[in-house]
């Protein structure tokens, strides 16, 4: 542990109890003053199958799942040889160069060389507390925690609140992990170095649920949606929480009615999102148009999954921006968020909020399954809320006119229950004081004034677009620019370049559409410019290149796996050498 | 001062062809408000598309015309937010009963406390005469022209069987009767659904005026028992000579907000929750 940080893996059959056992681990580190990255990597299967859940923990800030396994938790024969064989075919997962933790009763298996096999009587000792075969796990944890010489009583506290308390459950499962925790301290004796920790504590919190507690401290008070990985995590958040924040969630019959609710309990005056994965979205395409239209506001959140069509459910793809990009008929004013990690899903969530209100425009809250499904740390929240609501029209407004044609594109909203403002909100084409004109008479000047009232409001969202995030750019030869959640692994993947001498940096896009044109000057006497995207076209490139003409080599992957440090620098490395 | 039928006056003139059903409705939905003393800015019309929906377009009070098929959703959470306001969906079978058919089947069996009224005209009209799904088997139009083979779904039926707290018929050739049935779908507590049988002029040539004068009848005439939920089906079952009209079917039921605990307080008044670090504890 040269490194001053850990990984450890936890590998499993699906109900085997893989994410949960995962969990605790990555808690105790947070508690422990440690910042953490977990990852899980699983199937579309509730029993059986082959999943496994990494997670990585040091004293410095750590940005990805990492590389270099070193303490493995097999709960099969089958996690144990898949992850110690050399040959490792997991999507660029590392195998294990350290410490295996098996049961004693797994038989034979091939052994392979740089792994310290230790194997602990997991179930026997889970036995003496109870018939759930699951307690082997928390032995398991604790024997992990015995290599590391970890405060035990932190650890004791995270099982305590994983099962509820002080009951008799959570003492029999302290109880075990501590047998684990001394049997390996005892027989294979600690590990050669500390991990340093402190006092701190972080948050560890995933995408989806910091997403969703961004839109609550900004005034978030409804939430419409539809079962679909990856984007459960916030409803599933948001339900369990809708008591204590006061949001009304709704499950609907379709994601055709999730956003038509959004859209209406937003027209009526509250702030309400919807949110689904690229197939749920596509139903929702209409209704997006519909809000432009309208001039409604709507935040959609969309967490993307490996694609076409239901594709791969449970793994990360960055495929569907031309999709967000592209939905729903006709021109209009629209902007895409892709927060680059779980800190910024919080910001950007509450952010979405107001643009998408003080422009009266849908605005795309974009995530992946990686960042929707994986725990960060987080050292703080800034919980005081920052709340722009845009523009109302009082009873005493003087001659309304719900489209006003501004110089900025913005009008004035009135809410259904003001006096005097009543008003039509149309689909059709319509002029300033939403009278239609799409029926008896279609006035094309009318048309073209009330259009380019609407995009107008683009121009003027243009003015405070806040500039393109870079990473090491200054005296950079080399661009890297990554969108959204690769965010941690390229950074990680630059300093490796310049460890090795490379003068790498990375333009970071939290903000792809409308395209940001400063990203033309980050690019100025570059190299070389790389696009690292988690798609097989390019879907950014294919924006940029088009919109502000800048473009560059593509290193891409699409096997539904996110990237790894050291395989992305690898390659990074092969494209600048390139001539 | 008492509201009236004129403060619902749009400025803008209906445009549907002259002796179409929708003017009938176009008054009676006023006359309904008004009645009740609602004010038009605690109105809020919504509706999808169809020539029926435009219907927002036509009368001052708050209008949300949206996408075809789509009204309810929209109308469901327009009341969810501020239930201070009267909310009434509007559009046409096409619409209703189409792409908006799983809408409906939920929004009654959410029982949403709203009244949605259906100008069934038993034809597409808008796009200029396509068989719909309240089309009679037989009846030849653009997209049928050896007549339509598919059975029409009975949307009374339909409704009942989700669990609709209020299903009621009406037509367009008697709007006084139609009007006192709204007053009564808006009053009531839940989803109240009103099909009404209003005639297209131009491309339904078998539905007219004068088929419905000839076969429709008042259930209140006859000794039919409202509560009784296997009587409404056999009534909405009734078609032939004999075609009834007014409510089938009502009843009590809890509504959302009698349950959801978030919907306690009327939405759009509810303060806007201010985080603590309590809050956030258990991410630690």
């Amino acid at each position: 542990m040269d490194r001053n940080e850990v990984i450890v893996r936890v590998g499993g059959a699906a109900g085997e109890g893989v994410q949960s056992a995962g969990l605790i681990i990555a808690k105790v580190f947070s508690r422990n003053g440690l910042h953490a990255v977990t990852y899980n990597y699983y199937q579309s299967i509730i029993r059986g199958g082959q999943s496994w859940y990494q997670i990585r923990a040091s004293k410095n800030p750590v940005k990805s799942q990492g590389d270099d396994l070193d303490i493995l938790i097999a709960l099969n024969r089958d996690t144990l040889e898949r992850h110690t064989n050399p040959n490792i075919n997991e999507g660029g997962a590392s195998s294990l160069k350290g410490v295996a933790i098996y049961d004693s009763s797994i038989g034979n298996f091939n052994k392979y060389e740089g792994v310290k096999y230790c194997e602990i009587p997991l179930s026997q000792i889970a036995q003496k507390y109870s018939k759930n075969t699951l307690l082997k796990n928390t032995v398991a944890i604790g024997a992990v925690f015995g290599h590391l010489a970890m405060d035990f009583e932190i650890l004791a506290g995270v099982i305590r609140d994983q099962f509820g308390g002080k009951g008799q459950i959570a003492e029999l499962n302290v109880d075990a992990a501590r047998d684990g925790y001394n049997y390996f301290a005892e027989k294979y004796g600690k590990a050669d170095k500390v991990l340093n920790t402190s006092k701190t504590s972080y948050y560890l919190i995933s995408g989806g649920e910091s997403a969703g507690l961004g839109a609550v401290r900004n005034g978030l008070k409804a939430y419409f949606g539809y079962p679909m990985t990856p984007a459960s995590s916030i409803i599933h958040y948001l339900a369990s929480h809708s008591k204590k924040f006061d949001v009304f969630v709704k499950i609907t019959e379709d994601e055709i009615s999730a956003i038509n609710m959004a859209i209406g309990a937003n027209y009526a005056g509250i702030r309400a999102m919807t949110g689904s994965s690229g197939g749920g979205f596509a139903l929702m395409t209409e209704a997006v148009g519909m809000a432009a239209e309208m001039e409604i506001p709507i935040v959609i959140y969309e967490a993307q999954r490996a694609g076409p069509s239901t594709g791969l459910p449970t793994k990360t793809e960055q495929g569907d921006l031309l999709q967000v990009i592209g939905a729903s008929q006709g021109d209009f004013p629209k902007a895409v968020f892709t927060p680059r990690n779980v800190k910024e899903t919080y910001y950007m969530a509450g952010e979405a909020l107001n643009i998408a209100e003080k422009y009266q425009m849908p605005v795309f809250l974009m995530v992946d399954l990686y960042l929707a499904e994986h725990y960060e740390t987080v050292d703080d929240f800034e919980l005081d809320p920052d709340i722009e609501r845009g523009e109302f029209a009082n009873s005493d407004e003087k001659d309304y006119k719900r489209y006003e044609f501004t110089v900025n594109g913005i009008s004035k909203r009135a809410l259904p229950g003001t006096k005097n403002l009543m008003h039509n909100e149309d689909s059709d084409e319509h002029d300033e004081k939403g009278d239609v004109v799409s029926d008896a008479v279609t006035d094309p000047e009318i048309r073209n004034r009330i259009m380019e009232k609407r995009m107008r409001k683009m121009e003027t969202y243009m003015k405070e677009l806040t500039p393109t995030p870079t990473y090491r750019m200054d005296d950079a030869e080399y661009a890297v620019i990554q969108w959204g959640s690769t965010q941690g692994v390229v950074e990680e993947a630059v300093d490796a370049l310049r460890n090795k001498g490379i003068k790498a940096g990375a333009i970071e896009i939290n903000k792809p559409f409308p395209v940001n044109p400063d990203i033309k000057n980050l690019v100025k006497g570059k190299k070389k410019v790389i696009f690292v995207e988690n798609n097989y076209t390019g879907q950014l490139r294919r924006i940029i290149s088009s919109e502000i003409q800048v473009t560059g080599t593509l290193v891409r992957k699409y096997d539904g796996e996110c990237f790894y440090p050291g395989a992305l620098a690898s390659e990074l490395e092969k494209v600048i050498k390139e001539r | 001062m008492a509201i009236t039928m004129a403060d619902y006056k749009g400025t803008v003139k209906a445009d549907w062809c002259p002796g179409c059903g929708n003017y009938a409705q176009l008054t009676a939905i006023p006359m309904a408000l008004s009645q009740l003393g609602i004010s038009p800015e605690n109105a809020v019309i919504v509706s999808g598309i169809g020539c029926s929906s435009n219907m927002p377009e036509y009368m001052k009070a708050y209008g949300f015309h949206g996408i075809h098929g789509r009204s309810l959703p929209a109308a469901q959470a327009i009341k969810w937010t501020n239930r201070d306001l009267t909310v009434v969906a509007y559009g046409g079978d096409g619409d209703g009963f189409n792409e908006g058919t799983q809408h409906f089947y939920h929004c009654a069996r959410r029982n949403s406390d709203i009244t949605y009224i259906v100008s069934d005209n038993q034809i597409f009209g808008l796009t200029t005469g396509q068989a719909s799904p309240t089309s009679r088997i037989g009846m030849k139009t653009k997209t049928t022209p050896d007549g339509n083979i598919e059975p029409p779904i009975n949307p009374l039926s339909m409704a009942l069987s989700a669990g609709a707290t209020f299903v009621a018929r009406e037509f367009s050739g008697d709007v006084k009767h139609m009007q006192e049935t709204i007053k009564k779908g808006i009053q009531h507590k839940g989803f109240s659904f009103i099909d009404v049988f209003s005639p297209c002029v131009t491309y339904n040539k078998d539905n007219t005026y004068e088929f419905f004068r000839d076969r429709v009848y008042r259930l209140e005439d006859e000794k039919h028992d409202t509560s009784d939920l296997i009587a409404a089906f056999r009534k909405a079952e009734e078609w032939g000579d004999r075609i009834p009209t007014g409510i089938l079917y009502e009843r009590e039921a809890t509504i959302i907000s009698d349950i959801d605990p978030t919907l306690k307080e009327n939405l759009i008044k509810s303060p806007i929750k201010k985080l603590v670090p309590e809050d956030i504890e258990e991410f630690l």
